[in-house]
């Protein structure tokens, strides 16, 4: 009898937990009800990154492209939430889950890996924006984004094969594919541009982050003669800080300005603006446009920026820079067309 | 003129190889140590993770490469500490507990550079040490005798290992220990203690070799900056026979082929770049294959030692 009794106070003490819950959702709900309409304009964007903020490389111009935005829409507009060392497209897959469930409205995911990905989880998700790249397919309510990363490397090379004194130009490349090949053809073309007789070399590591792998690789350019290098992704670094280990080399850099961590080596950079594109997709967003566009980065729209070395500038022959300056404004008026890689 | 092109370029590719086999030497020295006495340590790789680590560190704020080297013997020993309770005292299968430390090492020196130091920073590293007249003798004298202190630490570790291994009592016991504990043990030697020694100094080269990374080659941090590194150093301790001789044969193999796949790309040598870069475990791979004889291994390796039980 006993246990009865105490399984019916169970029974009625949980019901009326139950209840108490019960109004408690209803009270919530209203209130979420409510809230969207007084927090209208908050944009809730989620970043899922390759590799790590900090990176100076890839990730780190995303990440500041995004500080940059929260800056000028205003930091109660804009709320950003980031998942770094995600590189496995499935962990990312999970995060990027995760985040289209708790309501984010813009999802970005930040590489070409994650494209198959996002195709299957926004399907699921149709009211939110995801975003990746360097891609170009798109769905409904994905876009891609796609840096022209060749012109940028066209007018580093130009610059590289005007400026080089022992006339090798060397480039410390990651893995053969995507984003490498486009840049690095980009820089071959400026180089037989700049100065014919100027050679380009082409070595790559076989990886995207092994730093130290990069800084060697930079070495056996320089012991084999190459006086001013360049390379891409987030283990560029490396060869950088091996470059600036020899006076009179020099790096130049690329995805954004790493003339803050060596800045007797830099000499130029391409620059991604993130902040206009992310502006961008956020204004889309607003007109109800949710995906379905490939996004190119340009010099023309100021996506792409091309930024000296103050420090550096006698380093430079004048001629140089204004053949340089000169192609860039070719490439704006389309008067110039740098050719992709064939594949 | 072209001649001597080739030479500088040989000497270049000779030079690189030897600076690229030191991390593998100094790590897997110290694991053939620890498997001598029959433990294999997996987390070698999350060791030097944290070496490098902590040689970055301390030479950031301490200002001197040496202190550096010195913090990363410190943490190489606790961490071989930790792998020793849990592997010996502890009695843990030891592949799960080195993974887990290979783990933990990995998410502990990320999780410390993001909150002590954040972001790229360089920091002024080792310098090369000519030696006084040999770094004179044509050809030998640039590849062997202008490198940095932890390269010759680490050619003058091969020897040095040998000779503690097949000359010392202490290098007697480990072997004793590694091969027939029970044995050992009933001659009064102490297998716990021997194979708590054999992990510290096995990670305290880890460590050191984690170090050179930050300190010897890179002169900055970034996450996962051993890349790999510790793993093939294990694989090194087989090629090796649990020798120094060997393990330097397998780390020169190694390092040479990468240099010398370096070397053809920058060249332009028409070469596909894939193959290039796969070369040098190709080759230790297929060294490793076509050497025959029996295969010989410490035969207590893998296997926690209790007292009174046979292994």
């Amino acid at each position: 009898m006993k246990k009865v009794l105490t399984l019916m106070l169970a029974v009625f003490t949980l019901l009326a937990f139950t209840a108490g819950c019960g109004t408690n959702t209803t009270d919530a709900s209203k209130t979420a009800e409510t809230a969207p309409q007084a927090k209208a304009e908050k944009v809730r964007i989620a970043l899922v990154l390759p590799a790590t903020v900090d990176d100076l490389a890839w990730c780190q111009s995303m990440v500041e492209g995004l500080k940059a935005v929260q800056k000028t829409m205003g930091e109660d507009k804009v709320e950003v939430v980031t998942s770094e060392k995600l590189g496995s497209a499935v962990d990312a897959g999970a995060a990027i889950r995760q985040y289209a469930t708790q309501g984010y409205d813009i999802i970005i995911a930040h590489g070409s890996q994650y494209q198959s990905v996002l195709m299957d989880i926004a399907k699921d998700f149709p009211k939110t924006t995801f975003a990746y790249g360097s891609g170009f397919e798109t769905a409904p309510n994905i876009f891609a984004y796609d840096p022209q990363a060749q012109d940028g490397g066209y007018l580093l090379g130009m610059l590289a094969a005007m400026t080089t004194k022992s006339g090798i130009v060397g480039i410390v490349g990651p893995v053969e594919s995507g984003d490498a090949v486009k840049f690095n053809s980009g820089v071959q073309q400026g180089v037989a541009k700049g100065k014919a007789d100027v050679k380009t070399r082409i070595a790559y590591t076989g990886s995207f982050n092994d730093i130290v792998g990069a800084g060697n690789l930079a070495k056996t350019q320089m012991s084999a003669g190459a006086d001013i290098l360049t390379g891409s992704s987030q283990q560029a670094v490396g060869a950088m800080r091996a470059v600036a280990e020899n006076k009179g080399k020099y790096w130049l850099s690329t995805d954004m300005d790493q003339s803050s961590v060596a800045p007797d080596t830099v000499l130029a950079a391409q620059a991604y603006n993130w902040e206009k594109v992310v502006t961008k997709i956020i204004d889309l967003r607003k007109q109800g446009i949710l995906g379905g566009q490939h996004l190119t980065l340009t010099f023309a729209d100021g996506t792409i920026e091309l930024k000296y070395n103050e420090k550096l500038a006698d380093k430079i022959p004048a001629e140089a820079k204004a053949a340089v300056e000169q192609a860039k404004q070719d490439i704006i008026s389309g008067k110039l067309k740098v050719e992709l890689p064939k594949k | 003129m072209e001649g001597v092109m080739n030479s500088a370029i040989i000497i270049s590719i000779l030079a690189t190889g030897i600076r690229l086999a030191t991390p593998y030497l100094l790590a897997a020295l110290g694991e053939m140590f620890t498997q001598r006495s029959g433990v294999y340590n997996l987390g070698v790789e999350g060791i030097m993770m944290m070496g490098a680590f902590a040689g970055f560190f301390a030479t950031l704020h301490l200002g001197s490469p040496l202190l550096g080297i010195i913090a990363s013997l410190i943490i190489g020993a606790l961490m071989g500490l930790l792998m020793a309770l849990v592997s010996v005292t502890f009695k843990a299968e030891q592949g799960i507990s080195g993974i887990g430390l290979y783990m933990f090492g990995w998410g502990l020196s990320g999780l410390l550079y993001r909150l002590y130091v954040g972001g790229i920073t360089s920091i002024d590293g080792l310098k090369e040490v000519k030696i006084p007249l040999l770094s004179n003798i044509p050809f030998l004298g640039p590849i062997f005798f202008n490198q940095n202190i932890l390269v010759y630490t680490a050619l003058a570790l091969v020897p040095l290992s040998g000779f503690i291994l097949y000359k010392t009592s202490w290098g007697l016991n480990v072997r004793a220990v590694g091969n027939k504990p029970e044995a050992a043990d009933t001659l009064g030697v102490n297998v716990v203690r021997i194979r708590y020694e054999c992990l510290i100094v096995g990670s305290m080269l880890a460590g050191l070799a984690g170090a050179f990374l930050t300190i010897g080659q890179a002169n900055m941090y970034a996450d996962n900056i051993t890349a790999g590194r510790g793993f093939i150093a294990i694989a090194l301790v087989y090629f090796g026979r649990w020798s120094p001789w060997g393990i330097l044969l397998g780390s020169l193999l190694f390092s040479m082929a990468d240099s010398f796949q370096s070397m053809v790309q920058v060249l332009g040598i028409n070469f596909p770049y894939e193959l290039a870069v796969i070369l040098p475990y190709v080759v230790t791979i297929v060294a490793l294959a076509i050497s025959f004889g029996r295969v010989w291994a410490p035969a207590a390796l893998g296997k926690p030692f209790q007292r009174g039980t046979r292994g």
